[in-house]
């Protein structure tokens, strides 16, 4: 066996006393025998039920009558819902970024330093993206109902007449609702991967562009936002990864209605599999969701690994 | 002189500006979630009233005993803390053991980089892609409707995250440390895979349909989509599932920034 696949750091493992054999036995073993259960798990969890997905997209027909076929696929290129769930789930997800991170830079910007009190701001700011999605989706219910909720009742004591303001329930601000609810809850969690990045870049740079007689703009444009780059592009890809795949927020507010108005493609496979059985048609637009959400992260973590290699 | 006034005074309009700001962030953070807390706590009549009652109102605790005795929010309650709790365990040992072996030992062909980078893989998966198969082997291994499956499929769920975690606390610490980097990063990770178990939705609406093993979410969904819904009871199990989760966050919120960012920032 090859000398250079031990780490010298694993001698410390094997007792002087044993036989040289048992413990270099043991030695080479060891991290294998450490790193298999989990290998396994997620083998049997996410690796096979993909596999499994695979399977069941391509056949057509059930029990005996199953056969291979593309003819899940071949129904996704004509099927106008779906075609319009994907094109909910870009919207939703393109302008739920933007203003997620824009606001998010603004309030990390606002609570970085020098400002009293800022740990309870922060730690107040936390709250809604703790709650469970279902909550929310609960808590923006009761506040965008229509006949109660607090945002018409608000509204109507200024003297605004909301008849026309229905919110969930209306086919031309549903979606508008759906969104706000998730810039409403994922803005903290913006903010605190991008607070997280501001306080780790250093002093110096700031002094150096102080000295430079920088104005404030020039500062932030040629100072704070390169040395932000990785830890924006973090919050933009993990915000990314989670939009695309949006489900329980909406499930609770619209159940992708009215009519098929906030249907996004998770809501929409949901639909497939576990109210029509259709489990080979859903596995097949899973993967079109899988393989979206692929291309764009990998996207992401090139841009990353650009950076760091810059 | 004048110019110092003038710097002087333009920095305390500034900071009042922030201040403003911040305060009408934290406004908006909470009023809705103060909402519900006021639905939880209001009668019918209250609820309905126009315009809304933020303030004046006289609290009953009505909804809440609804929710505990005649429905099952109570059992929907203890299932989600045995799920999350157990879990989160079986992440946590699993996930560390894993993470120790990934990056205290140097592996054949960069074996323990590969296996690292697949293993936060896993992670990416939208959890829909997952669920339909999933469905189906635990259909086939009658474990629908059992505490078991979502213990396991949460563990899977978490197990990529402890791992890339406690990866990270390793290789940062000296070996001479490791048990401090384990007591450390094992404590900031359980912190998220609580908060992910507790609050993930599909896959237990997948998995379960009954009160057998309803987690706290799926049963508010449940009553949530039916027809005639019940706003009080509604609140009141929304005011249950938050408070827990909020009051242990709350409590141990220094753990939660650098966790938020995967490590990955690190690489």
């Amino acid at each position: 066996m090859n000398q250079t696949a031990r780490s010298p750091s694993t001698n410390s493992f094997a007792p002087e006393a044993r036989p040289h054999t048992i413990s270099l036995w043991r030695d080479r073993a060891l991290p294998y025998l450490l790193i298999a259960p989990t290998v396994m798990v997620l083998l049997a969890l996410s690796i096979y039920p993909l596999l499994y997905s695979v399977r069941v997209s391509l056949q057509t027909g059930s029990g005996e009558a199953a056969h291979w076929s593309l003819a899940n696929f071949g129904r996704l290129t004509t099927d106008g819902f779906f075609f319009s769930a994907l094109g909910h789930t870009v919207i939703y997800a393109v302008v739920a970024l933007t203003f997620e991170f824009l606001l998010g830079l603004g309030l990390a910007l606002l609570l970085d330093r020098s400002l009293r009190g800022r740990a309870i701001f922060r730690a107040v700011l936390l709250i809604p993206m703790l709650i469970p999605p279902v909550v929310v989706g609960v808590v923006w219910r009761l506040m965008l109902n229509a006949d109660f909720g607090a945002i018409n009742g608000t509204l109507k004591s200024l003297g605004i007449d909301t008849q026309a303001l229905t919110w969930t329930a209306s086919p031309k601000l549903a979606l508008a609702s759906v969104i706000a609810v998730d810039i409403w809850q994922w803005t903290p969690f913006m903010f605190l991967v991008l607070l997280a990045g501001l306080q780790a870049i250093p002093q110096e740079p700031y002094e150096a562009a102080m000295i430079d007689g920088a104005s404030a703009w020039q500062t932030f444009r040629h100072v704070t936002l390169p040395l932000l780059r990785p830890a924006i592009l973090v919050a933009l890809l993990l915000r990314t990864m989670d939009l695309l795949r949006v489900f329980d927020q909406i499930f609770i507010l619209t159940e992708g209605g009215p009519g098929f108005a906030t249907e996004t493609v998770s809501l929409y496979i949901y639909r497939a599999a576990f109210r029509f059985f259709d489990f080979g048609y859903a596995a097949a637009m899973s993967f079109v969701l899988l393989i979206l959400t692929n291309i764009i992260s990998v996207g992401y973590i090139k841009l990353l690994q650009d950076q760091e290699a810059a | 002189m004048t110019a110092d006034r003038h710097t002087a005074r333009r920095a305390k309009i500034a900071t009042s500006a922030k201040y403003a700001l911040s305060i009408a962030a934290v406004i908006a953070a909470v009023v809705p979630v103060y909402w519900m807390l006021t639905i939880s706590l209001k009668t019918e009549v209250d609820q309905f009233a126009s315009p809304p009652k933020w303030f004046a109102f006289t609290p009953t605790l009505a909804h809440y005993y609804d929710a505990f005795s005649t429905r099952s929010f109570g059992k929907y309650l203890i299932t989600s803390a045995i799920v999350a709790t157990l879990s989160t365990a079986c992440a946590m040992v699993l996930g560390t053991l894993a993470a120790y072996g990934l990056s205290r030992f140097r592996l054949r062909g960069q074996l323990d980089r590969r296996l690292s980078l697949w293993i936060l893989s896993t992670r990416m998966f939208p959890p829909i892609v997952t669920a339909v198969p999933l469905f189906l082997m635990m259909r086939d291994l009658r474990l629908i409707n059992t505490i078991t499956s979502l213990v396991i499929v949460y563990t899977a769920l978490n197990l990529p995250f402890v791992v890339w975690m406690m990866r990270g606390f390793f290789k940062e610490l000296p070996r001479e440390l490791e048990e401090a980097a384990m007591v450390d990063g094992d404590t900031r990770t359980a912190v998220f895979c609580l908060i992910v178990s507790w609050n993930e939705f599909l896959l237990a609406l997948v998995l379960t349909q009954t009160d057998a093993a309803m987690t706290l979410p799926v049963g508010i969904a449940g009553r949530v989509t039916q027809y005639e819904i019940e706003w009080g009871v509604m609140s009141a199990a929304g005011v249950v599932a938050m408070v827990p989760i909020l009051a242990f966050a709350l409590a141990v919120q220094r753990y939660l920034v650098r966790g938020l960012s995967l490590g990955a920032v690190k690489g």
